[in-house]
């Protein structure tokens, strides 16, 4: 199965079970959770279901292209439920066999596998979903999100689709893998993979990603204390990204780490808790429809 | 009165639980069930619990089907407060009596310690179990703890994972009840591929029947004994045997619902990788099993458990393959980049590597190791004996793999010191060096054997007292139950490695020894030298009193010994068991000797001395008086030979020595008056006591022990 195909069956297959399809967030970003579709969206009470595909950097897994599993820039397919539905896993389990796995001839297991994240102040409960001894999801039930505790509480799967490929077309090489039938992750990749690991790895300006990291932070500050979190989200997404770039260039000591890490949790904190009470003083505009919906079950 | 019975099933089904939580989940669920059972008057019979990744199960037999009927005595209000000066009944007595459905006629009054008090007797009818159960067994799972507990949905319950679903049968009755929003029912789930699912359970004795029908087997103990013979098969079958780890085997059995043993194959290659590695790799990752060779060399293979049955296992192998050998190679990549630098050439590096912030870095560290070792082998080893060779060698590299990349990987960290012993000997180090790097992080739990060699032991217990002395210096004590920087452990492993030696080192010195050596301290926290020494000391007791009761020394003893000066933890535990040997070998005669040293040192601690009395035997005139005393210059005299170090330190001739002086101090006590009226006579008796306790008090402090005849 090509890789586009499976985020074409994925897409129908979370469409049918009432999620919305929607796009990648445009700046850079080291996983779908830090989408503003999974870290805004899953703070408040308002309902929220919703699949995408989410383009990723980690500069610090920059290998020149030349390892056959890790990328510096890769995707994560993810889905989000709120509240989490009680038959939930199940959803997952169907979603693999959508995807032409037969559990019946393999080994698919949930084992633990809590999930936190420092940056964002958001810490989540759940597994690995093992396919025949491999991970291929993680899936986690999220209990706080920008220092806020979720409630209700939603839960999120989010795939790797490489690795997911990777087996399901008997792959070893990350290259190798048919993107479309005529394309392959290589032909489509590679060089850009090649060109992005000595920007990330030898290249980046220190002391320039250094100044933008602050310019960033006092800018995330400035727009949530002005009333808006949407655009602050930005620069908070900004300033984990040159943390990392940063971080690639072995330019962050021990010490530093713990400080630049909280600074940027501080400001993601700022951020949620304006952005919950923006939505408050909306009425919580989501909540109203799934009311209605109750009230017609 | 014989009543009907039936058999109670209670399961609780979740997402997957974390392996380690399903083990202590029962525990408590069963003891839940058997409380509640009890405290509801419900008799019953024997009481199962299986677990699986998916369900928490208890099964009951035999539970009444109805609570006896209870009459029982209630306490009211007092008698004088019930009725008035005329025997007529007060409102007390009235609410008293119509709070228990009763008229004040039934109230009778009888006599307590604490005076006359008013009794109702009240007769409860039992209830059906059906009735009761539902608070019982929602109960149980709703005070289920667990390490770690999670919402989920729209609800405020928190349990280890989310519940799905609830089984709850009497007999062939569901017992109606609601935990997390799910009401019970007869429906069960088998295995989450290979059955038709939800089955119904007709009555619970043909529960673990049909759930097997559905590939599940939820008899743990039975799961654990299969899982073993399929990899002992498994592993036989590819000419092999399994090396079954217990701990990775109970991990597995709360992984799995339905074991099948599948066996996979790795490069050859591999095997250059340390065998500590490769296993770690297999068994932390994968939870694979590994496989050796009759010569119990490793082989390239691995067994792993596959939840579900034959169908398709020739594609989870292959799955199974694919996975582990990226992780080999990593591991292959780290050994063959290790390798490029001698262990010995790392320890510059380590100047880089903080220990802890604010205590220098892992090089200042070894350092100071290199000088705990030099102070210790001067105590406890020949100055020039090829021990001390080996564990100052020892020491000096004992940190340098800390920064491999090896190590380096958060899976592999735990290796540290294996990983540096394996490095050591690649490095053409002798034995002796590699094991004692090998051992010098032992024992990493209370399951865990310590050091064996005479180097390992060394550099361990340098390692312990400089990690306690340096957290203790800026402050990092454990406050309650949090102890991030594993001091109880360190402690402890201190304890256990010199009693195994049988070393007898003076803690006092060796904790002033390790506080000296450490690097001036700047930091907010920090707490002065001396302070530390203190808080150490009174830390490493508490362990040793542990230990004791670790060794079979009864509590009271151990602190009876702890509360008398003891410099060296050996010289303790030996004293705490000659006191144990003797009280077992007769309780009668040990306690007569206590009770004589007690009533001495009741009198003479009583006033607090506020100046040391002087004995002056010559002015002794009582025959008692001076038997006493000339009895405590012979007892003093034997212990302070029996004590000698060059005598072997004889405990228990030290004990018989203070045993002895049982008769004179009873004869004493019987023939004297201590209080004499003459305050130079009366002084001079206090002083011949003061001496008598304080001989006690050179084995132990006879106020601790508990003494059964002196009720």
């Amino acid at each position: 199965m090509t890789i586009q195909k499976i985020f074409a069956t994925l897409n129908g297959y979370w469409a049918e079970q009432g999620c919305l399809l929607a796009q990648p967030y445009e700046i850079e970003v080291g996983a779908g959770t830090m989408s503003p579709d999974t870290f805004l969206r899953s703070l408040g009470p308002e309902p929220w279901n919703v699949a995408y595909v989410q383009p990723c950097r980690r500069p610090a897994d920059s290998r020149y292209g030349e390892n056959p599993n890790r990328l510096g820039r890769y995707f994560q397919y993810q889905v989000i439920m709120k509240p989490s539905p009680q038959e939930f896993q199940d959803l997952a389990i169907a979603s693999i066999e959508a995807l032409g796995v037969d559990p019946v001839q393999h080994d698919i297991r949930f084992v633990e596998d809590d999930w936190e994240s420092p940056t964002l102040g958001a810490s989540g409960v759940g597994w690995e979903m093992w396919l025949d001894g491999m991970e291929i999801c993680q899936y986690t039930y999220f209990q706080q999100v920008g220092g806020l505790q979720c409630r209700p509480v939603a839960v999120e799967l989010t795939y790797g689709p490489e690795r997911l490929a990777m087996y399901l077309q008997g792959v070893e090489d990350y290259r190798h893998l048919q993107w479309s039938d005529a394309i392959t992750y290589g032909e489509l990749r590679f060089e850009e993979e090649r060109q992005y690991s000595h920007y990330n790895l030898e290249l980046a300006d220190i002391d320039m990603l250094s100044k933008m990291f602050e310019m960033c932070e006092a800018e995330a500050r400035r727009v949530t204390k002005a009333g808006f979190p949407l655009p602050a989200y930005d620069y908070v997404l900004k300033c984990s990204h040159l943390f990392n770039l940063l971080d690639a260039r072995g330019a962050i000591s021990v010490s530093e780490r713990t400080g630049m890490i909280e600074r940027v949790r501080n400001i993601a904190s700022m951020v949620a808790r304006a952005h919950v009470a923006r939505r408050e003083e909306l009425g919580f505009p989501l909540l109203g429809e799934q009311g209605q919906a109750e009230d017609q079950q | 009165m014989a009543h009907d019975t039936a058999d109670l099933l209670f399961e609780t089904g979740v997402e997957e639980i974390p392996a380690p939580a399903v083990l202590p989940a029962l525990e408590q669920l069963q003891r839940l069930v058997a409380d509640g059972l009890s405290g509801a008057r419900l008799a019953h019979g024997e009481i199962r619990t299986f677990g699986t990744p998916r369900r928490l199960t208890v099964l009951v037999e035999g539970v009444q089907l109805r609570q006896e009927d209870l009459e029982q005595e209630v306490k009211g209000p007092p008698a004088a407060a019930a009725f008035d000066g005329e025997g007529n009944p007060t409102k007390a007595a009235q609410g008293f009596a119509q709070g228990k459905g009763l008229s004040v006629d039934d109230l009778q009054v009888r006599e307590t310690d604490k005076g006359a008090y008013v009794f109702a007797t009240v007769n409860g009818v039992g209830r059906d179990a059906i009735e009761v159960l539902p608070e019982i067994l929602a109960g149980a799972v709703s005070s289920l703890g667990f390490p770690k507990t999670m919402r989920w949905g729209s609800s405020d319950f928190r349990f280890a994972r989310p519940i799905r679903w609830l089984l709850a049968l009497l007999g062939p009755n569901v017992v109606k009840l609601e935990v997390a929003g799910l009401q019970s029912d007869r429906l069960t789930w088998g295995h989450r591929f290979l059955s038709e699912s939800p089955i119904s359970i007709a009555d619970p004795s043909e529960y673990l029947a049909k759930l097997e029908d559905a590939f599940v087997i939820a008899d743990h103990a039975r799961r654990l004994e299969l899982i073993e013979e399929e990899a002992t098969r498994a592993a036989q079958e590819a000419g092999g045997s399994v090396r079954l780890d217990p701990d990775l085997v109970e991990e597995v059995n709360f992984m799995v619902e339905y074991p099948t043993a599948l066996v996979g194959r790795f490069d050859s290659r591999y095997l250059e990788l340390p065998d500590d590695v490769i296993v770690t790799v297999m068994s932390g990752h994968q939870r694979y099993f590994a496989v050796e060779a009759a010569d119990g060399a490793l082989m390239p293979l691995f067994v792993a458990i596959r939840n579900g049955d034959e169908q398709g296992l020739d594609t989870v192998r292959r799955g199974n393959q694919r996975v582990i050998e990226p992780r080999l190679a990593d591991a292959e990549f780290y050994l063959a980049e290790d390798m490029r630098v001698k262990l010995s050439d790392r320890l510059e590096d380590l100047q880089r590597v903080t220990y802890i912030e604010g205590l220098g870095s892992l090089y200042d560290k070894t350092q100071r190791l290199e000088a705990l070792v030099g102070w210790l082998c001067g105590r406890v080893v020949q100055v020039e004996s090829e021990a001390r060779t080996a564990a100052e060698r020892a020491a000096h590299l004992s940190k340098c793999d800390l920064n491999t990349n090896m190590i380096g990987d958060t899976k592999l960290a735990k290796l540290q010191g294996r990983v540096g012993a394996e490095y050591a000997r690649r490095s053409g180090e002798p034995e002796e060096v590699a094991l004692a790097i090998g051992e010098q992080y032992r024992p990493q739990s209370a399951s865990d054997t310590p050091p064996m060699t005479t180097p390992g032991r060394i550099v361990a217990l340098a390692d312990r007292i400089d990690h306690l002395a340096a957290c203790f210096r800026i402050g990092l004590r454990p406050t309650g139950s949090a102890d991030p920087h594993a001091l109880r452990r360190a402690a402890q492993g201190i304890v256990r490695i010199i009693l195994d030696a049988r070393w007898r080192i003076n803690m006092p010195e060796f904790i002033a020894t390790a506080l000296d050596n450490l690097p001036p301290v700047e930091n907010e926290d920090a707490i002065p030298v001396e302070q530390a020494a203190t808080q150490i000391d009174e830390f490493m007791r508490a362990r040793l009193e542990a230990e004791l009761a670790n060794r079979g020394v009864p509590y009271d003893l151990a602190r009876a010994v702890l509360a008398a000066p003891c410099p060296d933890l050996l010289d303790a535990f030996e004293r705490a068991v000659a006191l144990r040997d003797s009280r077992s070998a007769g309780r009668d005669a040990f306690e007569q000797v206590m009770m004589a040293a007690e009533r001495t040192a009741n009198i003479v601690r009583k006033p607090k001395a506020e100046q040391q009395l002087a004995l002056a035997p010559e002015a002794l005139e009582d025959p008692h008086e001076v038997a006493l005393n000339e009895a405590l210059g012979e007892a003093a005299a034997a212990v302070e030979s029996a004590l000698a170090p060059d005598a072997g330190r004889d405990y228990p001739a030290a004990w018989q020595a203070l045993a002895d002086l049982r008769q004179p101090i009873d004869a004493f006590f019987e023939a004297v008056l201590v209080m004499a009226d003459d305050e130079a006579v009366r002084n001079n008796r206090l002083a011949l006591l003061a001496a008598v306790d304080d001989l006690f008090l050179r084995l132990l402090d006879v106020q601790e022990v508990v003494i059964e005849g002196a009720a």
